[in-house]
């Protein structure tokens, strides 16, 4: 796959140190074009679309925000949204978005067994807009990464 | 020599010549030299090696000013006045200033390189900022997600004032490869000079908190840098408004230790609205009950929003912010003034301050740090 100038740069910018510390891209291996092409072959796999489980998120996080930082029951799940000082500016330079971190898991879970990207689903504003815009679920291992099973399950239920 | 090596030799030779041309250029054309800043008009005379961004160039001479992303210009905390035209504000600056920022030539420390002589202004007290080398005393789980550290100070004192938080210095760990730095309250109290008590949060996704949570063991050595921040308590008659959830209890536990431990401002009454979701969330219960009995002008308001059945919960019951309104319209003594007091997300303060003013609270006496 050829990789338009804006894309390498977005990609360099995904590295640990550039935006954020951890970076975009966890411990995958697989180049950001692939990791993108899997996730987006996933999603029609389980018959999502980008744009519901975008919206799917950003009501997750707008009910997080009425516990004011501590945890609020939304159904069978627990959702958490807490906020940071600052923004961060998205990879591909076409956005500036709020620091947070929103996290659901299920009610009846204790959070103690909980283990993030596997049974937390944990993402913020900028994870939302790379999911929307560039359907970036970001790479294996990376705090925020968005697993398309797990959004099935918690991003499009409710 | 074989044909085979003759190509990836010459690539080789041809790459190290180039890093050779790079280094020599970058030596001459990015030497600035020394250079000198100047700060609140000549009070503080610096000389520095040029090039590098004014944050880190401060920082290397023991001025720190505070920023929470490690200089990535995505927290807005180092602001400072540069009086030398250094050249319009840079795009990475712009989300963090206010027209009135940009009239006044406030620029983010991180983003501004020192290239020439600089003439800047610093408030005073980051002058008194040090970094502190301390040891993990204890590490006492508080609830599932939140840690009560306490740090004991290497041949250090450290002098602050309650309210006032630090910046931990988060080495690198797993898979990062760089130290961050983060911004906690102090819990201890200020009377206290040997040691910092900070309460940590377990925040999914978080650099400093996941650090503190599962890396950090006692004995383990941690530098910390401060004290900073402009939360404290004012020396007014006014009763004392305080909200709090989670680790936001740090600076209150530090504000109320040590006014009942010095008797310090005797003419405030103190309410203090702590909320959490359920009695698994809730600490420091029993602290506080004595508190309140030992002490007449002290109320204590836990609340939680969803408890269960089960735990047969006597307290407030709702979110903090309805229990505040519910408080200031019939409980609260006005006859003195009010004064909010504030620590929490942003998100939460912001709740609060409607909240507050909606029941004649002033802006202008709502107190907080809202750093997170």
């Amino acid at each position: 796959m050829k990789l338009r100038p804006a894309e390498i740069k977005a990609f360099e910018r995904m590295r640990p140190g550039v935006i954020t510390i951890q970076g975009f891209l966890g411990n995958d291996i697989r180049p950001p074009e692939e990791i993108i092409a899997e996730d987006e072959a996933e999603f029609a796999r389980l018959g999502l679309d980008f744009e519901t489980v975008a919206s799917g998120l950003e009501k997750l996080r707008a009910a997080g925000e009425r516990g004011l930082g501590e945890p609020i029951t939304l159904g069978k799940f627990l959702v958490q949204t807490g906020d940071a000082r600052g923004m961060l500016p998205c990879p591909y330079n076409d956005g500036l978005f709020h620091k947070n971190a929103v996290s659901v898991r299920a009610a009846d879970q204790s959070p103690e067994s909980c283990v993030e990207g596997e049974d937390m689903l944990v993402f913020s504003d900028l994870s939302i807009h790379l999911l929307r815009v560039h359907h970036f679920c970001q790479g294996r291992g990376s705090p925020f990464r968005l697993e398309p099973e797990l959004l099935k399950k918690m991003a499009v239920s409710e | 020599m074989s044909p085979i090596l003759v190509g990836p030799l010459t690539v080789a030779g041809i790459s190290t010549f180039l890093a050779l041309v790079i280094a020599i250029l970058d030596k001459f054309l990015n030497n600035y030299g020394q250079l000198k800043i100047s700060i609140n008009g000549g009070k503080k005379e610096l000389t520095v090696k040029g090039g590098s961004a004014l944050l880190g160039t401060l920082g290397a001479e023991g001025i720190f000013v505070p920023s929470a992303c490690g200089g990535r210009g995505s927290c807005g905390a180092c602001k400072c006045k540069v009086i030398t035209d250094v050249g319009p504000h840079l795009p990475t600056e712009m989300p963090y200033m206010s027209p009135r920022d940009i009239e006044d030539n406030i620029r983010l420390a991180c983003q501004i390189k020192v290239r020439k002589d600089l003439a800047i202004e610093l408030p005073e007290e980051l002058f008194s900022i040090k970094k502190f080398k301390t040891r993990v005393e204890s590490i006492k789980d508080l609830t599932y997600d939140i840690k009560e550290i306490l740090l004991s100070i290497d041949g250090q004192t450290i002098e602050f004032q309650a309210g006032q938080y630090v910046q931990l210095v988060v080495p690198p760990y797993g898979d990062m490869t760089e130290s961050a730095q983060r911004a906690y309250s102090m819990s201890s109290r200020p009377g206290d000079t040997k040691h910092v008590e900070l309460l940590v949060r377990l925040v999914p996704g978080g650099i400093a908190t996941t650090w503190v949570h599962k890396f950090l063991k006692e004995g383990d050595m941690v530098e910390v840098v401060g004290p900073f921040g402009e939360f404290r308590i004012h020396d007014t008659p006014a009763s004392m408004i305080c909200v709090a959830g989670g680790s936001g209890m740090a600076p209150f536990k530090s504000m109320l230790n040590h006014m009942h431990e010095t008797g310090a401002f005797p003419e405030k009454e103190i309410w203090y609205f702590f909320g959490a979701r359920t009695t698994k969330d809730m600490f420091y219960l029993d602290e506080m009950a004595a508190l309140s009995a030992s002490w007449p002008r002290f109320h204590f308001v836990p609340a939680l929003s969803e408890p269960k059945p089960e735990e047969n919960w006597k307290g407030e019951v709702g979110l903090i912010t309805d229990v505040l309104d519910r408080y200031l319209q019939g409980n609260v003594d006005r006859a003195k003034g009010l004064e909010g007091y504030l620590c929490g997300s942003p998100g939460m303060i912001n709740a609060c301050i409607n909240v507050m003013k909606r029941n004649g609270l002033t802006e202008d006496k709502i107190y907080f740090d809202k750093f997170a």
